[in-house]
């Protein structure tokens, strides 16, 4: 390991929350490229199935067929199965499958406006596990409707089979496993004190009051400024302009700590948000074995876990 | 206040002007400073004047005028009522009554009724009988018939019905209804369907007719001038100033000008004192007269039978216009002339010209007013002196001149038979009408827009244009638009400009670009055209108000001080000494209800006008009384409770109609704070200046205005839906979004016209930043992950139809089905897509070249079939295919088939094609502040830049954008937006709206933003995607609503290696269309010649386009050939091969020389080694 030099690192990550849709972590001792390096993969290159490619038999709704598709290529699909799954351009593992063959046929026969929902595909029987985020066959909850893919009215009908692939972001979107992820720098924030001081009492409260984000606060007791809710700054500026204002520039200086990263992953249901964390852990792994290997001189190279 | 300014007591209109003066006079001096308080949701009556006013009902008013009242009058006229004949004086046939009957149409003898839809599918006419009842001889008898219910006896042609008129069936309908009908309850109507194409017959604005206008001539000189029209006759009259200094009237039916004093005299008004007192006896006129009356005298023309004489002998010759049978003396001319043709809209009856004298003195007396004070000089383009014709008055203008011919042609055939003695059977007119002419008369105006009216010399082109589908807007700005009768060529700024007459009348942003800028205008939010009025009630009010006839007043009071001339529609109703009290009581009638709305009255310098003719422009404004608005908060409410509809305003006299004649003797406050003890008017809502086109845009009123201008134009180029039926009709081509969206940021006028419903765009998250630098010249970047979503995707359906023939022959097109080859269960190559009928089969995927329609026609179509054959064997049809063409590598989906019989019981077919295209390097998009621009680089979702709330742009627009286009609009419609899309709120951005609550203020969202933790500039702090490093500076990010344009790269691209050729020159084929080649022009080449590059030159001039090979001899210089028997080339005279020399030239070339040789020039070629 001693060949990683000077440089190297050993980055901390602290998990601050922590949901089925929702993860929230600092990633601290590292570099801004690792940090982005690890979002990019997030978005575009952690693996989840959706559906790919669509056979229509009968469409006689009022949306297209390739309208119908590309909505229901959007649907998310439970994707936990998608490590066991095989890629289109990936060698076939041993236990791997490639595709999950879902249906949908309905017809509607009432006069009313029918919605098609994701509820009302029928899953693949070998792989049940694969279904829509949110599949369930309660009709009468408003809340599992499901999502709609088309409405109906009398005798229209549409039937079609779909199959599910496994895919990355980086090919279409509808493989991005998240609904938003980014990171953002922590900033730091000093006071200079000596400055400070040439301030009023009012002078200061002031200052405190024009940052629209609680980071400063002034103590009722010292009757100083202090920081605090660092990580909430807006990077506004209005401090620094108050500052400006007062006449003493350079009251605070704001920096963006280049080390200290916090990273927030708001998934869609396709998987869970600790998982596309894990998953673009390995990703990133991967990558950096496939890089190292291929260097010409290698030694010392730590194994990928799982492999040999 | 006199006592004759007692208020008459009326029964609503007078009683709040009472109650003001009793309040001024009794009442509680305080209240009279209080300041106005401002009108509760006045914006209300716009919604409410659009319920029943609707966008196109200017339109749709005009043509229900014209078939349920105009054409009426046209065939009770005096020359169209009765057709007689000259060999059979007992005949006659008499019309007493016309109808226009429902839509229906005529097929296998069946009569049925139709539907728009079912005409635009069918390529139909969409048009209901024209019926009369009619009175006329058959032999001895008299026949009577008449029809009844609305419906006359005897059909005499078929009137293409405008949509949503009252005869359509349309009319009334509820929403369900409508649906039922296969119709959009968003589409206005207002058009015509004829052979199965939509038609409009745009508003035509021209100078108002009747009206005498004072104008300089080429001259410089002050001229006045009258365009008279009556039903029979169009004609100007001109009254100059001559050469040496006397007053002519200039006509077409003199040769020359004539003089004035000579005109009256032959009118009967002998002496020069009558000439005085009727022009006007005042010291400054009287001088000016004096050359007139000299040269009158020096002429020797003293008494009328002079005058007569002198007009007579410069009548124009060869004006023949009444029967040349009998020859007439010059002087009976010249009394007819003057009577029927010189300022014909006066009416001369029994030659009693006192009217026609008075008339033109007045004429005269503007005339010279205006030479002693210039200001009196009218202004052409002042938009009350112009009128807007209809195409109500268009198609009864199209209507009477085809009704006459009809008459003529049953003349002519009454003359012939009526003139042979012994006749089979008796002629019965009724069936001897020629009912096609005046169907085929409408229909084929309507559709090629070119309307010729003979009687009036009249051809006019483009009068209709086909209903642009492009957008629901488009259609929608169609409606609205009004062309001139200007050229476009002349390079003349006055039509053009942007007259200050025209606020509130006319929108002042939308106007196309280019030639016809300032043209073709549009109608703004809240204009009305009027229709005409009858006139006689009109002129007994006016006489009953005081004013008395002019025939019953000496000359000298004409022109007395004080005294005011009144003026029904142009024409002279006589004086009234109390002008200003006359304009009151007549106002006062009309806010009562007891005169039209639409009837406008105003005081001009000494002259009262009652205006009461059509195609005035005209819009609704609230009255006030002494600066109070009549309309109060507990009006507006009982608007919003239901109670009241716009009428119910009308008819309490709150708002009134006011033309913009009527506008110049109003002082109109824009908000009540600036009303004032003068202000008789308040507008009801400001935003209303602009019309629909520009009411989509937000904040119009922060942009810099050219910018909105461009936004008109391209917002009616912007993809969305059009109707609620798009996906059921077949047009040629269909533009759709798949994923349309409502603007977040929207304006009042949006809601009105229904653009919420049926948008044309996209809230796209907007990032303005520099992105790559391929984003220089307004391109823009957009986010793949955004397209991948549906981001700008759109469907492009194209038809692709045929019609089967049947020809004179009997022989028919046949649609075959293709032979399949053996050992294949289906037709292959380019007949793949063909289902057992021969034609594509639905949801079939096409590529370029193959065939939709397996269409054979019959080889011969003149010889007669041999008899007792019904159909013809195969051998004797060419096929002649439809087939989709489109880009190589593309392909396409049959989306629909349509089979059908159009209105000739030929069988029609159509396909429709559709493409599903996402937004790919090239195509167009604009915001709604004219900034357009292409896409010009995709980039991956995590190359993008993102905020720390994980929220990344799905577009990148340059910031350079913004300093030289100063769209400030464009920037508070993001914060807007953002600040939207962050409270849940639609916000509005009506134009002018901030004073008024119609608009969000800048502060208002700014807080907003605020509260829902934005920066309040609408900046984020953005890191960059691809480094992960934050970005310098903060980034002016949110929503903004995009619109994607027609034009789209796939459409356009083109290049070309090798490919066809001319036949006639072998050079390389023009335009895209047939595959043609880049052309290396005459600058470019003028480039390569001054760089030297002479190869080049060569290669691309000669080589890469039409080089050819010949054979010279070098001692004749002529062209040789080829001869395959001796196996060289030969000389073309010796036939020998000696000397004979090869070089290659452009095949241009060679063509020139021969065709000189053609005409007998010799080219001889002079060959050096080289």
């Amino acid at each position: 390991m001693t060949t990683l030099g000077e440089n190297r690192r050993l980055p901390h990550v602290q998990i601050r929350e922590l949901k089925d849709d929702y993860c929230e972590f600092l990633l601290s001792d590292t570099d801004p490229s690792v940090a982005n390096a690890l979002r990019r993969i997030m978005q575009v290159e952690v693996p989840t199935i959706a559906i790919d490619l669509v056979e229509i038999e009968e469409n006689t709704t009022v949306l297209n067929d390739e309208f119908i598709a590309h909505r229901l290529g959007l649907v998310p699909l439970v994707s936990n199965a998608v490590s066991s799954m095989t890629g289109v351009f990936e060698t076939a593992g041993e236990s791997g499958f490639m595709d999950v063959e879902m249906t949908l046929n309905v017809k509607c026969t009432s006069d009313e406006t029918m919605e098609v929902t994701s509820n009302d595909l029928q899953l693949d029987p070998n792989h049940p596990e694969v279904c829509p985020v949110g599949y369930s066959h309660d009709a009468f909850d408003p809340e599992k409707k499901g999502i709609l893919l088309v409405k109906m009215r009398k005798n229209q009908e549409l039937k079609l089979r779909a199959i599910a692939r496994k895919g990355i972001g980086k090919d279409h979107a509808k493989w991005i496993p998240v609904a938003t992820v980014s990171f953002q720098y922590m900033p730091e924030i000093t006071i200079n004190r000596a400055l400070m001081d040439t301030l009023s009492e009012q002078e200061r409260e002031d200052f405190v009051k024009a940052s629209p984000t609680p980071v400063f606060r002034y103590n009722n007791i010292t009757k100083q400024v202090e920081t605090d809710h660092i990580e909430q700054y807006h990077w506004d500026g209005e401090a620094l302009a108050k500052a400006e204002e007062l006449g003493k520039p350079g009251l605070v200086t704001i920096k963006e700590r280049q080390d200290m990263f916090i990273f927030r992953v708001e998934g869609t249901g396709v998987l869970k948000a600790e998982d596309v964390v894990i998953t673009a852990l390995d990703v990133l792994h991967r990558k950096l074995y496939t890089l190292q290997t291929s260097l010409p001189e290698q030694d010392d190279v730590a194994p990928l876990p799982g492999v040999q | 206040m006199t006592v004759s300014d007692q208020p008459v007591h009326l029964p609503n209109g007078g009683s709040t002007y009472e109650n003001g003066v009793h309040e001024a006079l009794l009442g509680d001096p305080s209240k009279l400073t209080q300041p106005i308080k401002d009108v509760k949701d006045k914006y209300e009556l716009l919604p409410a004047f659009l319920k029943v006013r609707g966008l196109v009902k200017q339109h749709i008013d005009s043509f229900n005028y014209f078939i349920n009242q105009e054409i009426k009058k046209i065939v009770r006229a005096k020359g169209n009522e009765r057709v007689t004949c000259d060999t059979d004086p007992n005949f006659y046939f008499k019309y007493t009554d016309i109808f226009v009957g429902r839509p229906q149409v005529e097929e296998d003898y069946i009569t049925t009724g139709i539907t728009p839809q079912a005409c635009r599918l069918r390529d139909m006419t969409y048009a209901a009988p024209i019926s009369v009842d009619v009175e006329y001889t058959r032999g001895k008898e008299i026949i009577v018939r008449k029809g009844k219910n609305g419906v006359g006896a005897v059909v005499i042609g078929r009137m293409p019905l405008m949509l949503r008129s009252d005869r359509c069936v349309l009319k009334g309908k509820s929403e369900a209804q409508l649906a039922e009908l296969g119709e959009c309850p968003l589409d206005p109507g207002g058009y015509f369907v004829v052979k199965g194409a939509e038609k409009v017959i745009l508003i035509q604005e021209q100078l108002s007719r009747n009206r005498i206008i004072i104008d300089l001539d080429s001259k410089g000189q002050v001229s006045a001038s009258v365009t008279s029209s009556t039903h029979e006759r169009k004609s100007k009259t001109n009254i100059v100033v001559g050469k040496k200094g006397q007053i002519c009237m200039k006509h077409n039916a003199f040769a020359e000008e004539v003089n004035m004093a000579a005109v009256l005299r032959a009118m009967g008004v002998e002496s020069d004192q009558e000439i005085l007192a009727l022009v006007g006896s005042e010291p400054g006129l009287a001088a000016m007269l004096a050359p007139t009356l000299q040269e009158a005298k020096s002429m020797g023309l003293f008494i009328q039978q002079q005058a007569l004489e002198y007009l007579g002998a410069r009548l124009k010759a060869g004006k023949q216009q009444y029967s040349s049978r009998r020859t007439r003396s010059k002087v009976d001319e010249v009394r007819d002339v003057l009577a029927n043709v010189v300022v014909c809209h006066i009416p001369v009856h029994q030659f009693d010209y006192q009217q026609k004298a008075i008339y033109m003195a007045v004429m005269m007396r503007r005339m010279l007013a205006a030479m002693i004070d210039p200001s009196l000089i009218d202004d052409r383009d002042y938009y009350g002196n112009k009128r807007l014709e209809l195409a109500g008055g268009l198609l009864a203008l199209l209507f009477e001149d085809l009704f006459k011919r009809m008459n003529n042609e049953l003349k002519r055939t009454a003359d012939n038979t009526l003139s042979k003695a012994n006749r089979a059977s008796q002629f019965d007119a009724a069936k001897n009408l020629h009912v096609e002419m005046i169907s085929q008369g409408m229909e084929s105006a309507i559709s090629s827009g070119n309307w010729t009216i003979r009687r009036f010399r009249m051809e006019r082109k483009g009068v209709t244009q086909v209903l642009s589908r492009l957008s629901f807007i488009a259609a929608l700005g169609m409606m609205t638009r009004i062309t001139s009768q200007f050229e476009k060529t002349r390079k003349v700024s006055g039509p053009r400009a942007l007259q200050p007459s025209q606020w509130g009348m006319l929108c002042p942003a939308d106007t196309p670009e280019g030639e016809s800028c300032g043209l073709v205008k549009n109608l703004a939010l809240m204009t009305h055209v009027t229709t005409d009025e009858e006139e006689a009630p009109l002129a007994r009010l006016a006489y009953l108000l005081g004013t008395q006839p002019a025939s019953l007043v000496s000359g000298f009071e004409h022109s007395s001080r004080g005294v005011a001339m009144v003026f029904l529609n142009g024409s002279i109703l006589g004086i009234h000494r109390r002008p200003k009290r006359l304009v009151k009581e007549f106002r006062r009638l009309r806010r009562a209800g007891r005169v039209g709305e639409f009837v406008s009255i105003f005081l001009q310098q000494d002259s009262v006008y009652i205006a009461s003719d059509g195609g005035r422009v005209c819009r609704p404004l609230i009255i006030c009384d002494r600066g109070a608005p009549r309309v109060t908060s507990e009006h507006t409410a009982k608007l919003k409770r239901g109670e009241w509809a716009f009428n119910d305003f009308l008819r309490e006299g709150l708002v009134e109609y006011l033309d913009v004649n009527e506008e110049n003797n109003a002082l109109i406050a824009l908000y009540e704070r600036n009303c004032g003890p003068a202000t008789t008017h308040l507008e009801i809502e400001p935003f209303t200046v602009l019309g629909v086109v520009a009411g989509l845009i937000p904040y119009p009123h922060h942009n810099q205005s050219p910018r909105n201008t461009y936004q008109c134009a391209m917002g009616k180029q912007a993809m969305g839906n059009i109707a609620y039926n798009q996906l059921n009709v077949f047009d040629t081509l269909l533009y759709l979004l798949v994923y349309p969206q409502r603007p977040l940021l929207t304006t009042k006028t949006i809601e009105l016209v229904g653009f919420d419903k049926l948008g044309a765009g996209q809230n796209a998250t907007v990032a303005v930043m520099s992105y790559s630098g391929y984003d220089i010249e307004d391109a823009i970047i957009m986010n793949r992950a955004s397209l991948d979503r549906g981001f700008g995707r759109c469907i492009v359906l194209r038809k692709y139809g045929t019609v089967l023939k049947k020809h004179q022959n009997r022989a028919q097109d046949i649609v075959q089905a293709a032979g399949i080859p053996s050992g294949q269960s289906k037709a292959t190559g380019r007949h793949k897509l063909l289902d057992v009928d021969g034609i594509a089969a639905p949801g079939e995927i096409a590529s370029p070249g193959e065939i939709l329609i397996n269409k054979l026609v019959p080889m011969s179509t003149k010889d007669p079939l041999p008899p007792n054959m019904t159909s013809l064997p195969l051998s004797h049809y060419k096929p002649a295919p439809v087939s989709w063409k489109g880009p190589p590598g593309e392909s396409c989906i049959v989306d629909k088939v349509l089979l059908t019989q159009n209105d000739d019981g030929h069988n029609v077919i159509k396909t429709l094609m559709r493409h599903t295209r996402r937004p790919e390097v090239g195509d167009k998009f604009s915001s709604r502040h004219g900034q357009k621009g292409v896409v010009g680089a995709i980039v991956a979702q995590e190359d993008m830049p993102f905020s720390e709330r994980g929220i990344c742009p799905d577009l990148i627009m340059n910031p350079h954008g913004f300093p030289s286009r100063m769209t400030v609009g464009k920037m508070i419609e993001l914060i807007g937006s953002k600040a939207a899309v962050s409270s849940g709120r639609f916000h509005y951005g009506t134009a002018f709206g901030e004073g008024t609550g119609l608009a969000d203020t800048v502060d208002s969202i700014s807080k907003t933003l605020v509260e829902h933790g934005f920066s309040y500039s609408g900046k984020d702090q953005l890191t960059s995607g691809s480094s992960g490093e934050p970005l310098e500076a903060y980034i002016f990010m949110g929503p903004v609503y995009y619109q994607k344009l027609k034009h789209m790269v796939l459409d356009k691209m083109h290049a070309r290696a090798r490919g066809p050729r001319v036949v006639l020159t072998r050079q390389p084929t023009e335009g895209r269309s047939r595959d043609g080649g880049l052309r290396l022009g005459e600058m470019e080449r003028d480039c390569l010649i001054g760089y030297g590059a002479s190869m080049l030159l060569l290669e691309r001039l000669m080589i890469s386009s039409d080089q050819f090979q010949v054979h010279v001899c070098n001692h004749c210089g002529l062209l040789g050939y080829y001869d395959a028997n001796v196996g060289c080339a030969v000389c073309p005279s010796t036939k020998s091969s000696d000397d004979m020399a090869t070089l290659k030239l452009p095949y241009a070339c060679k063509l020139l020389f021969q065709e000189l040789q053609s005409m007998n020039i010799v080219p001889r070629l002079k060959l050096a080694e080289a």
